[in-house]
């Protein structure tokens, strides 16, 4: 803590905070011309306010060693759950799905922090497994836990798309550790046990909807444009008329006249695809490549576990999230609502992600201290 | 430091970091492949989309060319039609259709027709436009416009409708229009061309000319957002497509019709229900008048016709569908003697000065043939004057029927005119092998009757009016022409039809001029067969009178009370005018009107000198 001065200098991850910043940055231009002349026109102005304060958070998160993070791991574990919790009590209704807990002025969305409460917590775990070997099954009954809960409490609200994230983070993780052959054949049986399962009892039915949509649009039956598909066609549409070169910032008609859905949410990247074209998709996709090979080359010059799995985990959460949203943009994947890291339009969102983001920073910049 | 755990051994995971980068790099070379497909491959795909998503195409139709007669005046034009629509499911049952009924005044009838219409019409349609009523009185328009706001179910639509100022006059010629069928859109050369809904010519010169009247079509293309909410104003840098395309109105047609004279040959055909008339232009082949009568209603025609009245059309005994003028054949009587005559000089088998002597009949072989009556000495001058029967048989003897039917084929029968609008008949002329043939074996009197125009010759009564014109002229036989020219949108002459000649009838001048001074005499003379048609005033006529008989009908038409009419003959007159200087030819046929001198002639005559008489039907540019 009392060398923080020196290592900012020295030890700066300056890659890190360029390609984070220039994400940003692209994100509120992109907002801007996403709501431009709408209803939600300050909406960027929001969306700079809360970079500012992310960009706080993380400066604090940088600024305390990441090994407390270790030492109060399962306290700010506790803390995202009783926030999860409290949803129930205090949170406010939107479209259907309970997310939201009002703050004074704004609003939080506990599932948003409990991503990296997950990675922490998983993180302080494996740091404290004496293990070096192949796991058994048994093994990965208190991970399995430390997962279970959050995502069963996300699930209630319900919200597929972060159950999904936190799902999927801890399964990178946990592909930190070796696992036996025969606990992998195990998982796999129980996963095609369990999505019949999910299909017939879990999903609500427009969940279910977009899922067929999507898969009849892969089938090339191009169902009823009218429905589920409509979203992810328009988003085509808007991706694919921008060209090689886009039509230019603030000009693109897909997202002026309305025929995108959610276009500073969930569909960020059609708006800037249609707009800077491929040459514009090609540097975004790039700087999102570039930032999680980085998260892997912290973690693996991290001096502990703890660190090498928080940078793993968060280098994780941004993969997925990115994949899983320019996947469905693009019509690779089914429409879920998942949001574009760093580049959507959210505070909670922003918040949670800046907060790993200075966790990572953290864990790159104390790789030489012992 | 000390207070923090111990630093725990990474070893373990190291070796994962490769997989794991490696995975990561595939998943976003995916995605970077996908997006490079959807950008730069299917570009041109997306951006179609892109660009129909805003904009909505107003298709603005083009207005169909105006047909003129010879002077100008209007005979096919274009008029707003007022139609009514409602969007059914909107319409309140029964209050707005009472409102409804009561605003255009209509009868109870109705008014339960078009309950019935609603009430039974299937659920999924009641969301879509129905078009109620078409083409409202201009009473029914005011009362509905005044109301419109409180029937929010109702639009009033206004489309072009074709208007044929003079009604029936000259309809089988100018056509009609109709609605397009899958047929016509399918086989349409543009798939641009017509949508469901328009109207194409089906017949006459709608049909002929629909190429040129149609015009193009445009469109108004409108910028607008998700909800179809037009944005006035707006205009992305990315659309690149035409935003106005004005609609091309047709091209113009200008006739050699003379309406006038159309309107004059009407009266004076008042007191026959059924007949024909052509009048043409002896130096040009120009039709002036191109008369059938009964004609069909064109609009009638063009809002499409009920069974039953199709029926009652079909079933008529003076055929109102028949063009009579090209699409139907007659006998050419008396009028054809001219054509005998023609032979006779022409070939030199007769001496015009030799007298014959027609007792009133003449035995040829076991036959008995009878002339009209006695007419004592004629020669060939005085036998077309008075029409003598006698003095052609013997005529026909000399001449021959091959030497007939060769003159006839040279002035234009047999062999379609060439008029290029609707149907033409060709006419028929009997040889000596089709005789054999039909009737077994050929006798002499077939010639003798051909001689006469009876035997089994046909002629339209536009073929007779063009060989006319051919004796009129000095024996240029034209191509009837019916379109004078055809301006372009902007006015400017697109196409100017000069006159054809189909053939030189090749004739001694003198042989002409006795025949012109023989017609001359039919009208002028007192024994002349058309004398009482004649009129004091106005310029002379001449024409040969002509009487054909009718195939009798009894055995068709049954015990109807009109049978002893249809049995009469038809009367013709076919000649030129002025008779000293000739400038139109005719041919009129008055259906079963008897003898051609007191039916036709009077009419032909009549029309004639007041024709000659207009200043600007004279000379017509």
């Amino acid at each position: 803590m009392m060398a923080i001065g020196r290592t900012i200098r020295d030890e700066f991850d300056w890659p890190l905070f360029i390609a984070v910043s220039t994400i940003a940055l692209f994100g509120v231009l992109n907002l801007y011309s996403a709501t431009d002349g709408g209803t939600t026109s300050d909406a960027y102005v929001q969306q700079l306010y809360w970079l500012i304060l992310g960009f706080g958070a993380a400066g604090v998160t940088v600024a305390i060693d990441y090994r407390y993070f270790e030492r109060y791991g399962w306290v700010i574990y506790g803390a995202c759950i009783l926030a999860l919790v409290l949803v129930f009590v205090l949170g406010k209704s939107v479209r259907g799905s309970t997310r939201w807990i009002a703050l004074g002025g704004f609003s939080l969305q506990p599932s948003e922090l409990m991503k990296i409460g997950l990675v922490i917590a998983l993180a302080k775990y494996l740091h404290h497994d004496t293990k070096t070997g192949g796991r058994t099954l048994a093994d990965l009954i208190i991970p399995g836990l430390i997962l279970a809960l959050p995502t069963a409490l996300v699930l209630l609200q319900p919200d597929l798309g972060t159950a999904m994230v936190l799902a999927f983070i801890f399964a990178s993780v946990m592909m930190l550790t070796e696992l036996k052959a025969r606990s992998v054949v195990t998982l796999i049986a129980t996963f095609v046990v369990a999505a019949p399962v999910t299909w017939f009892y879990l999903l609500k039915d427009y969940q279910k909807e977009r899922i067929t949509a999507f898969w009849s649009r892969v089938g090339g039956t191009q169902a009823d444009l009218l429905d589920s598909g409509w979203h992810a066609h328009q988003s085509l549409v808007a991706i694919g008329s921008g060209g090689l070169a886009g039509k230019g910032f603030t000009q693109g008609t897909q997202t002026r006249f309305r025929f995108l859905p959610d276009q500073h949410t969930d569909f960020p990247f059609p708006v800037w695809a249609e707009e800077h074209g491929f040459i514009g998709a090609i540097l975004l996709i790039s700087l999102y490549l570039f930032l999680i090979l980085w998260a892997l080359r912290i973690a693996s010059q991290a001096k502990d576990r703890f660190g090498a799995v928080v940078a793993v985990g968060v280098g994780a959460m941004i993969f997925w999230q990115t994949v899983v949203n320019l996947g469905m943009v693009s019509g690779l994947l089914p429409v879920v609502g998942m949001t574009l890291p760093l580049f959507s339009y959210g505070g909670s969102s922003l918040l949670s992600t800046m907060l790993g983001l200075g966790l990572l920073m953290n864990v790159s910049m104390r790789r030489f201290s012992h | 430091m000390i207070t923090l755990s111990q630093r725990r051994e990474v070893g373990e995971f190291r070796k994962r970091y490769r997989w794991m980068a490696l995975f990561v790099v595939l998943v976003f070379g995916t995605l970077i492949v996908r997006v490079a497909q959807v950008q730069l491959f299917q570009r041109n795909r997306w951006s179609g989309i892109a660009q129909q998503n805003i904009t909505k195409t107003l298709e603005l139709p083009a207005t169909r060319g105006v047909i003129r007669d010879v002077a100008g005046r209007v005979v096919a034009s274009n008029r707003p039609s007022y139609n009514v629509h409602a969007t059914p499911g909107l319409l309140r049952i029964p209050e707005d259709v009472e409102r409804i009924a009561t605003l255009m005044g209509l009868s109870e009838e109705d008014t339960a027709a078009l309950t019935t219409r609603l009430v039974e019409l299937p659920e999924n349609r009641r969301t879509h436009q129905l078009e109620l009523y078409s083409d409202i009185s201009r009473e029914q328009l005011a009362a509905l416009e005044t109301h419109l706001a409180e029937l929010p179910a109702l639009d009033i639509v206004t489309v072009p409708l074709r208007d044929y100022p003079y009604a029936t006059l000259g309809a089988h010629l100018i056509g009609y229009l109709n609605e397009v069928n899958e047929t016509d859109l399918r086989d349409a050369p543009d798939p641009g061309i017509y949508r469901a809904g328009d109207r194409m010519g089906r017949s006459g010169l709608e049909r002929r000319y629909e190429e040129l009247l149609r015009g193009t079509r445009g469109y108004r293309r409108v910028v607008v957002d998700a909800r179809g909410r037009a944005l006035e104003g707006t205009r992305p840098q990315s659309l690149e497509v035409e935003m106005l395309k004005k609609p091309v109105p047709g091209h113009e047609l200008q006739l050699t019709i003379d309406m006038q004279l159309m309107e004059a040959l009407d009266r004076a055909f008042r007191q026959h229900p059924s007949g024909a008339a052509v009048v043409v232009d002896i130096h040009t082949g120009a039709v002036r008048a191109l008369y059938s009568k009964p004609v069909y209603d064109p609009n009638e025609m063009s809002s499409g016709l009920s069974t039953q009245r199709y029926q009652e059309l079909t079933s008529d005994p003076f055929r109102p569908l028949i063009d009579k003028t090209i699409y139907e054949t007659y006998f050419p009587g008396s009028t054809f003697k001219v054509i005998t005559a023609l032979a006779a000089l022409q070939d030199s088998v007769v001496d015009p000065m030799q007298r014959v002597e027609c007792l009133g009949s003449i035995k040829i072989g076991r036959q008995k043939f009878r002339c009209n009556h006695r007419h004592d000495w004629v020669d060939l001058y005085d036998a077309i004057v008075q029409s003598c029967n006698v003095y052609f048989w013997e005529l026909a003897e000399k001449v021959g029927l091959e030497r007939i039917n060769r003159y006839a084929e040279a002035v234009g029968f047999a062999e379609r005119s060439g008029i290029g609008v609707n149907s033409e008949a060709k006419g028929f002329l009997a040889t000596r092998d089709w005789y054999k043939e039909h009737y077994g074996a050929f006798r002499p009197g077939y010639t003798l009757n051909t001689a006469i125009g009876q035997g089994n010759t046909r002629v339209t009564v536009l073929q007779l009016a063009m060989a006319y014109a051919a004796i009129a002229n000095g024996g240029t036989l034209y191509v009837p022409q019916v379109v004078q020219n055809v301006k372009a949108p902007d006015g400017s002459l697109s196409e100017t039809f000069q006159p054809r000649v189909r053939r030189e009838i090749r004739v001694l001048p003198e042989h002409l001029e006795l025949l012109r001074r023989a017609l001359t005499g039919v009208v002028n003379e007192e024994l002349g067969t058309a004398y009482r048609a004649r009129t004091r005033e106005g310029p002379l006529i001449a024409g040969k009178t002509g009487t054909a008989q009718v195939v009798s009908r009894k055995s068709r038409s049954g015990e109807s009370s009109s049978a002893w009419y249809l049995d009469r003959s038809h009367g013709w007159f076919a000649g030129y005018a002025p008779a000293d200087d000739p400038q139109v030819a005719f041919a009129v046929l008055v259906e079963h009107g008897g003898s051609g001198s007191t039916s036709a002639a009077p009419i032909a005559v009549m029309v004639m000198q007041e024709y000659l008489r207009e200043p600007e039907g004279e000379e017509p540019e």
